[in-house]
């Protein structure tokens, strides 16, 4: 059986001042290799502050890490922050690393699902754990409605035919369905951000309270942190091998094959483009963005601004060079 | 040593370079051939082996799935009483050793006394079974694959391998079965029966699979992970799909796909930077997952490559002896050829009694014995012959050059001849073609006014016509002592020489009386090519051609005489066609056109001096060509 609860949790954040504990806010994964880089060429150190590194589990989120006090930074979906926000849980935003919407609709090109209206009455699985705001509002918005089946982290459903279409990320679950052998052209893709709902993802956020009094300890997070995303850039071969090593650790089913994929994707999803932000920084008009499909999803206002959500602990961020 | 150049060096090459290609050409066909078999060999043999082990692994599985599946139809009679289940999960474990654990998961409320989440399950540890409940949402087992994917296609799955962290701290994978009740009168889903495999035990049994020395075999999940394989890191962690991508052989992932549409097959395959190996997949028959064996191409050829190189050493050892055989035979067999190569030369030295080698074969080598005692003998009596002839030839020679110098000592050959003689100046040469020649001149005072000079051609060459030659000389001596004027002289001569003339031969003759007094020329012409009169005044010109036939032909042949007036300074060239017709290689002739410039340029030059370079001209003309005739000149100034 699958005992992904019985993980031996670290002590609890200490709160110490030099001591962060950083959840990401899924499994390890090439998702987070810039933190374990980071950690492993001792950025950290260097920074003048020590890090722990603890995952979520399959039942427990790195949110609740955060409320239990066992986290002092956490990293979340911009949605699912501001939904967090929305129910009154004093977080804000201290850097955006993601710029872009990895999320899209996968569906066997035999299954007959050439079109987002194609999905009309079918089973879409999504993510049990969150990260359901974008793909439902996406949905909304093109009025489709579907059977929402909730699954926990494998694709093993999709490839049986459970499902009609599957909702995955770019850099993880697509891929993985690949590494199952359906090739690339026998899959319908449908990537959201083509939609109209490019809403960044990954970012780091802290208790309001945490921002006030420990700043220089999350800005050596922050910039620390950044140092081993562009290192990894530049070394994706020990970037990969180092998450792993990481994997295998914690015992999860682990290739170079899709976590090399996975760095790639990841490191893309940070690039810039066309906005006129800095790295680590929350565009205003994806603020918005996010803020419309919260407040669509949940039919409430969003009452706090963008200065109050995104208040940063690097004031003018070093050019990145990630490509 | 052999010689590079030798018979035998040529012949073994040659042979042993036909015998190599042949070699080389068998060498291939027989590798090619006994690698084929080979190959359908090992397939057959890489598809009855993880044909057994498919029916090993199906004795363990089947059995293995009969047990949820005898849960759920438990279940779904629905006698059994709650509390007593999970007893009855001790039990499966508890007797089948194959089995690792085993579960009763139920849907939300289908006990109302027992809550959402109720689960139990009985699992090995060591030689105990240990049992738990598990009731609360910590643990939310609705939505794991081995529940929710059976759940939802409403038949028996067989889950990926994973790592089952907490309980055992092994690799597993789980078979669900779902079972239903009736509730309301409708068949509802109600739970997951299941029990999980431990992929450890597997291993083991699949590691028993001997390939040669490095073959192996494994299994792989629907979605091509490792489930069993002797890399054990592998397990889990790694699919024929990521490897295709890692290694960067695309083969892996056509394997994989193979599997995934139930399709077997032998084939072989290079992942870059490794040994080529060759691999049979087939699926099992109670799920997707399959098995493959791997025969290292190395090893499966190692007996071919090794017999092709004991060949190779053999053939190579072979051709070897063959060769110093060869060339022993064949040197012995060529011996006397060098011997022969010996004999001929001392022949060749001239000493034909050598003593030929010995030949006991009656084959090539006896004829050529034969031959070369022929050619001894043969040689040996041309050359008795030869010497004969030689000196036969020798002494005509010797008596030819005899006959020439008398010959020349007949005709004048003191010049000048006349010192007493002021008005008579002469020169004349004769050059004979062979030893002795046909041409003749002569001169002489008839009395002390008159001077007689005569200059002719006998027809042939050689001794005959040297003795006529001289017959005619000596007769015209006699003749002239009593007769005055050339035309009877002329007919005194041919009456004489006509005379009994069997052989019919002639001469050409011409034959002038100068007056010393007067300076008139009496002359008669029997044929004879016209002399050339050169005028003191430079004037340069021809006598005119002879009208009589040449001496000796017909007896009573009247001869006609001509008279001419040389003035002082005048001077006479009288010549034999050996002039005009002397030849070069390019049998272009002297020719009188040539003569007659020659006589023009040298007319101011006393007698002598004209010869000489008449003789010049036609040296230059000739150059080295043979002679063929007599020349003969004669020039003579009245003053």
């Amino acid at each position: 059986m699958v005992w992904l609860l019985v993980v031996s949790l670290p002590a609890e954040a200490s709160g110490k001042e030099g001591h962060l504990v950083f959840a990401p806010h899924w499994l390890p994964q090439a998702q987070f290799a810039g933190y374990y880089v980071a950690q492993d060429q001792g950025f950290y150190e260097e920074a003048g502050i020590t890090v722990d590194i603890i995952h979520p589990t399959a039942s427990v989120n790195a949110m609740q890490y955060l409320l239990d006090g066992k986290a002092d930074i956490i990293s979340m979906f911009l949605t699912s922050a501001l939904d967090a926000v929305q129910k009154e849980a004093n977080i804000v935003n201290i850097g955006q690393l993601s710029q872009h919407s990895a999320i899209m609709f996968v569906s066997m090109k035999d299954s007959g699902v050439e079109s987002i209206y194609d999905m009309e009455g079918k089973k879409v699985g999504i993510w049990k754990s969150g990260f359901r705001e974008v793909p439902v509002a996406t949905l909304e918005k093109y009025e489709v409605e579907v059977e929402w089946v909730p699954i926990l982290s494998t694709v093993n459903l999709f490839l049986l035919g459970g499902i009609d279409v599957m909702t995955v990320m770019w850099y993880n679950e697509y891929n993985q369905i690949y590494l199952s052998g359906i090739d690339r052209d026998e899959m319908n893709t449908f990537f959201l951000s083509d939609y109209g709902f490019d809403v960044p993802e990954d970012g780091l956020y802290v208790f309001e309270e945490t921002r006030k009094n420990r700043e220089s300890d999350l800005r050596a997070f922050v910039e620390a942190s950044l140092r081993g995303w562009e290192y990894a850039a530049q070394n994706r071969e020990y970037a990969t091998r180092l998450t792993v090593q990481i994997m295998r650790g914690a015992n999860i089913p682990s290739n170079h094959a899709h976590q090399r994929w996975m760095l790639n994707k990841v490191l893309e999803m940070q690039c810039i483009s066309i906005k006129e932000v800095k790295p680590s920084e929350l565009h205003p008009g994806d603020f918005e963005k996010a803020v419309s499909v919260i407040e669509r999803f949940y039919d409430r206002e969003f009452t706090p601004g963008y200065r109050e959500f995104f208040q940063p602990v690097v004031p003018a961020v070093k050019k990145s060079n990630i490509p | 040593m052999i010689k590079k150049n030798s018979l035998s060096f040529r012949i073994i090459t040659r042979v042993l370079l036909i015998t190599i290609t042949l070699f080389v050409l068998i060498m291939a066909g027989y590798y090619y051939y006994a690698r084929n078999i080979i190959r359908e060999y090992t397939r057959q043999n890489a598809i009855e082996l993880a044909g057994n082990l498919t029916g090993k692994i199906e004795q363990i599985l089947q059995p293995m799935e009969k047990v949820p599946q005898m849960l759920a139809s438990t279940m779904e009679m629905g006698l059994i009483h709650p509390d007593s289940l999970m007893s009855i999960l001790e039990t499966v474990v508890r007797k089948n050793p194959t089995i690792y654990g085993s579960a009763l998961a139920f849907e939300p409320d289908f006990f109302p006394d027992k809550g959402t989440y109720h689960m139990l399950y009985a699992h090995r540890e060591g030689d105990r079974v240990h049992s738990m409940t598990l009731d609360t949402e910590e643990y939310d087992y609705f939505y794991m694959d081995w529940y929710q994917i059976p759940a939802i296609l409403k038949e028996p799955y067989w889950s990926e391998p994973y790592y089952d962290e907490g309980a055992g701290n092994i690799l597993m994978a789980t078979y669900s079965v779902p079972f239903y009740c009736l509730r309301d009168g409708e068949r509802r889903f109600a739970g997951i029966a299941t029990v999980d495999l431990e992929l450890e035990w597997l291993t083991d049994i699949v590691s028993q699979v001997q390939i040669f020395e490095t073959g192996y075999a494994f299994m792989l999940s629907r979605n091509g992970v490792a489930v069993t394989h002797p890399d054990r890191t592998m397990i889990m962690n790694k699919s024929a799909f990521s490897n295709a991508e890692e290694w960067n052989a695309p083969i892996l992932r056509e394997v994989g796909r193979d599997l995934l549409q139930g399709i077997s097959r032998f084939r072989e395959y290079h992942i870059p930077g490794r040994d080529k190996l060759w691999i049979y997949y087939r699926n099992l028959e109670s799920n997707l997952w399959s098995v493959s064996v791997v025969y290292p191409d190395r090893e499966m050829f190692a007996s071919l490559r090794q017999m092709t190189t004991m060949g190779v050493v053999f053939i190579l050892g072979g051709l070897l002896l063959l060769t110093l055989i060869t060339s022993g035979v064949i040197e012995r067999l060529a011996k006397p050829l060098t011997l022969f190569a010996g004999s001929a030369r001392t022949i060749a030295e001239g000493n034909f009694d050598v003593k030929l080698p010995t030949v006991s074969t009656n084959d090539e080598m006896k004829e050529l014995h034969d031959a070369f005692s022929h050619m001894q003998e043969e040689l040996a009596e041309y050359v008795v012959n030869l010497k004969e002839t030689t000196a036969a030839k020798e002494k005509i020679e010797s008596e030819l050059r005899i006959a020439r110098e008398i010959q020349l000592s007949m005709i004048p050959h003191t010049f000048p001849p006349f010192p007493d003689l002021p008005q008579v100046c002469l020169y004349a040469m004769l050059k004979s073609a062979r030893e002795v020649g046909g041409d003749l001149y002569d001169f002489f005072v008839i009395d002390k006014d008159k001077f007689c000079f005569a200059i002719g051609d006998v027809s042939g060459k050689g001794v005959p016509a040297s003795l006529f030659m001289a017959v005619t000389r000596t007769l015209l001596r006699t003749i002239a002592d009593k007769e005055q004027s050339p035309a009877s002289i002329m007919e005194t001569l041919n009456k004489s020489l006509a005379f009994n003339n069997e052989s019919n031969m002639f001469v050409t003759f011409f034959l002038g009386v100068l007056d010393l007094r007067t300076g008139k020329l009496m002359y008669s012409n029997a044929g004879h090519n016209p002399p050339v009169v050169i005028g003191s005044n430079g004037n340069v010109s021809m006598f005119e051609a002879a009208k009589s036939i040449p001496l000796g032909l017909f007896e009573d042949f009247i001869y006609t005489e001509h008279a001419v007036q040389l003035n002082s300074g005048d001077k006479l060239f009288a010549y034999t066609d050996g002039v005009s017709e002397a030849e070069n290689k390019r049998e272009v002739l002297f020719g009188e056109e040539r003569m007659l410039e020659i006589v023009d340029a040298g007319k101011h030059l006393d007698p002598k001096d004209l010869i000489k370079s008449m003789e010049e001209a036609i040296d230059n003309h000739v150059v080295d060509y043979p002679q063929s005739d007599d020349i003969t000149m004669m020039a003579i100034r009245y003053t």
